[in-house]
């Protein structure tokens, strides 16, 4: 809704009383809205499995990296770096983003190619093949050789290791990577903090597309965020991104040098869907920088500055985006509002498999006589 | 012509059946062995320099691979007859194969290609190979972009292949025809079967006729590629490996579950079905296509799970009748051919079959790595 108002023009204040009035239905909310992240129910065993999965490196086409290689608990579930690595003999094109309340999403990956859930986006990621690699009927057959799986599964209701319990396990994993006792949650943040919220919502106009207990309207678009040259200037990663485009059917994909984003999935003739983005979450920002789909801004202030000055330069970008004329100080207390929306690190053992997971396989014992 | 081409299978009926009955005397029932002249070009992929050259890069190149580090190369080594000294091959990281590597020495002859005959011609094992889960896992998506970004393919591909980009098709064409000039056609026993009545030694010449006579090879290992090319179950026991290795267990299920057996089936199977994957029909349960024999001295282990580490034991297995296993002695199926009988060969006649054996290898082919080029960025046009 928000975006259709948007581009009719209708003017920022105005959209901003009108998505407040919107937002305060939900009154235990709290406040527009943006209260704590609701935690999705989740059954503990599945869970459990779904853990030990996630930290598995067996789960990729050779066996080196798990969904953790990328999405590292330390990192707020992501790799602390611009680009991500990618799959062994490819390099990614875009800024691993943070599974953090990811169960809530609406969609996932920076164009949102996917609507659907969670057991779609974990396939995708095992089997792309820069992403894991990994064919899922070999990735069944190495489940079923791991006792400890075979045990795990079976006390979790699963039955037998399948590829397709094991896309169901690790979304209920993912359903526990949940925000908590960040100051915003807490009313615990300071004043400078209370005056970047107040500019949130009013002045800087964030809340127009940060919205929700998440901050996101989940919807794309295009604030001109400058491309990442490394994409383009390293083989490796200019190739990757190339492959994909082909795949996704994007034409003239060896020509382009841009990231086409959400016109991956929407495909728009006239490509004003080019360059937009999925809005990002704004919690756990402390952990998960660098930022934006190509970790273009190292910190929280070049953001902020960034959306001060109207956001980049695009033919497609969105008109919303006007220059903020927000004092230095402002700014500042724009960037300890972000703050206040970290909480704790997921890194205890209640999120993260502590247990040394085995990298190869014990043999069964008596094979001939055993049934498959 | 409906009506001719029935009496002719009648006839090729009859002709088998015959053989059977006749047993030994029947070796000059099948073609002779005869020298090896060229290999069969196709019209589609014709040989030129520039593009053998090409295919021998990528036959070495890792990029066309999932994970940019298994190459032809790597299951194919020329130093290990160009196949892999390991009763299985060694597979993509983090896993291993479920056969015998075959060296692609001679491959351009045959009409099939796989243990099984899985792929019809050389441009269409590449791809298989190059993307099979415990093989080279690559996808054709990634392989060919890398190409692209490979100034010096750029260039040999258009030269090649007229095209602006590489593309993918193309470059198992090219490695098809690098693969079809790995030819070995000059052994003693094409010398001698020219009429070079030295090429042999007389243990070897005592061996030959054993072959085409009472050791009853010819029936099978017949011709020019000494390959007649149909499928057999000899009674190969099943690879060892599969009994006490987890990655061999986890990929023998894996390859049950990619060749869509039944449920059924998968639960109780427990030995390389072979010619089975393709037609499904139970007749065909444990049956591998005879191999050409001409190399042979540098392919060691032989036989399709490589059960067997040198001639004199393969030599054995055929002396005894060949063997047992899960599709001969009724687990899955009773598939063992009719051809094996024990053969009563004494101690000096196995030497000579062996030595005999030997003459089909001349020296072996050697080949240096070829310099791979590297990737450059894409400048803008």
């Amino acid at each position: 809704m928000n975006v259709s108002w948007l581009r009719g023009g209708v003017s920022r204040a105005l959209l901003v009383t009108a998505g407040a009035y919107m937002l305060v239905i939900p009154a235990a909310a709290g406040e527009s809205g943006f209260g704590p992240v609701k935690a999705p129910k989740f059954n503990a065993k599945k869970a459990a499995l779904g853990k030990r999965l996630f930290f598995d490196a067996r789960l990729s086409g050779d066996a080196a990296i798990s969904c953790a290689s990328c999405h590292q608990p330390g990192k707020g579930f992501t790799d602390g770096l611009a680009l991500s690595k990618a799959y062994p003999g490819s390099k990614g094109f875009r800024n691993t983003p943070t599974l953090i309340n990811t169960a809530l999403r609406k969609n996932w990956f920076h164009d949102g190619r996917l609507g659907t859930n969670l057991n779609d986006v974990t396939r995708e990621s095992l089997t792309e093949d820069y992403m894991m690699n990994m064919d899922m009927r070999l990735m069944q057959e190495r489940v079923k050789q791991d006792p400890v799986y075979v045990k795990m599964f079976k006390d979790a209701g699963y039955g037998e290791p399948s590829n397709g319990s094991i896309r169901k396990a690790i979304p209920e994993y993912l359903k526990t990577l949940i925000s908590r006792n960040s100051p915003f949650d807490k009313g615990t943040m300071s004043d400078s903090a209370k005056r970047g919220f107040d500019l949130f919502k009013g002045k800087a106009g964030c809340a127009a597309c940060h919205s929700g207990p998440r901050f996101t309207d989940d919807n794309p678009h295009n604030i001109g965020v400058p491309e990442n040259p490394e994409i383009w200037s390293d083989p490796m990663r200019h190739m990757t991104f190339a492959a994909f485009a082909s795949f996704m059917g994007i034409e003239n994909f060896m020509n382009l040098r841009r990231d086409v984003g959400a016109h991956v999935r929407l495909h728009k003739a006239d490509k004003s869907d080019v360059g937009q983005f999925i809005t990002p979450t704004l919690r756990e920002l402390k952990q998960t920088g660098p930022y934006m789909h190509n970790g273009m801004f190292g910190t929280l202030f070049e953001v902020i500055s960034f959306y001060n000055t109207g956001g980049g330069t695009d033919a497609n970008k969105d008109k919303a985006l006007k220059p903020l004329n927000l004092t230095f100080q402002e700014q500042q207390s724009l960037v300890a509002f972000l703050e206040s929306l970290s909480g704790d690190a997921l890194t205890s053992a209640k999120h993260v498999w502590k247990d040394k997971i085995p990298s190869n396989y014990p043999a069964i014992a008596k094979w001939r006589k055993q049934r498959n | 012509m409906k009506l001719n081409s029935k009496l002719r299978v009648i006839a090729a009926g009859a002709g088998l059946s015959i053989c059977l009955t006749a047993g030994l005397q029947a070796a000059d029932k099948f073609p002779p062995l005869a020298p090896l002249g060229d290999p069969p070009i196709p019209l589609d992929n014709r040989q030129t320099k520039a593009k053998v050259e090409l295919g021998k890069m990528l036959f070495w190149d890792p990029r066309l691979g999932g994970d940019a580090s298994t190459a032809c190369v790597t299951c194919h080594e020329p130093d290990q007859g160009w196949g892999f000294s390991d009763s299985l091959s060694r597979g993509y990281p983090g896993t291993v194969h479920w056969r015998n590597s075959q060296t692609v020495i001679n491959s351009a002859y045959l009409g099939k290609l796989f243990w099984a005959g899985a792929a019809a011609s050389l441009e269409k094992q590449a791809p298989s190979a190059a993307k099979g889960a415990v093989a080279g896992n690559g996808e054709n998506d990634v392989m060919e972009t890398r190409l692209a970004f490979i100034p010096e393919y750029r260039k040999r591909f258009n030269k090649v292949f007229g095209t602006e980009w590489p593309i993918i098709a193309d470059a198992w064409r090219a490695i098809a025809a690098f693969e079809r000039t790995l030819i070995h056609n000059d052994t003693p026993l094409d010398r001698y079967l020219k009429g070079n009545k030295k090429a042999l030694t007389k243990k070897q010449i005592a061996g030959m006729k054993l072959f085409s006579g009472k050791a009853g090879c010819i029936k099978c290992h017949n011709g020019a590629l000494a390959t007649n090319q149909k499928y057999y179950n000899l009674g190969v026991p099943p690879a060892e490996r599969w009994n006490e290795d987890g990655l061999a267990q986890v990929t023998f299920r894996y390859e049950q579950y990619a060749k869509g057996v039944t449920q059924k089936m998968y639960r109780k199977i427990k030995d390389d079905a072979g010619l089975y994957y393709r037609t499904k029909q139970k007749r065909d349960m444990g049956k591998f296509r005879t191999p050409p024999l001409r190399y042979t001295k540098y392919t060691a282990p032989y036989m399709h799970n490589g059960a067997f580490w040198d001639l004199g034991e393969v030599v054995d297995f055929y002396n005894a009748g060949g063997g047992a296993n899960d599709f001969t002695n009724g687990t899955m199926a009773k598939n063992k051919t009719r051809l094996l009988k024990p053969l009563g060969l004494t101690d000096k006649e196995k030497e000579n079959l062996v030595a005999f054996l030997e003459a089909f290898s001349g020296p072996e082919l050697k080949m240096a790595a070829p310099k791979l080029p590297p990737y450059a960025p894409l400048a803008n046009k």
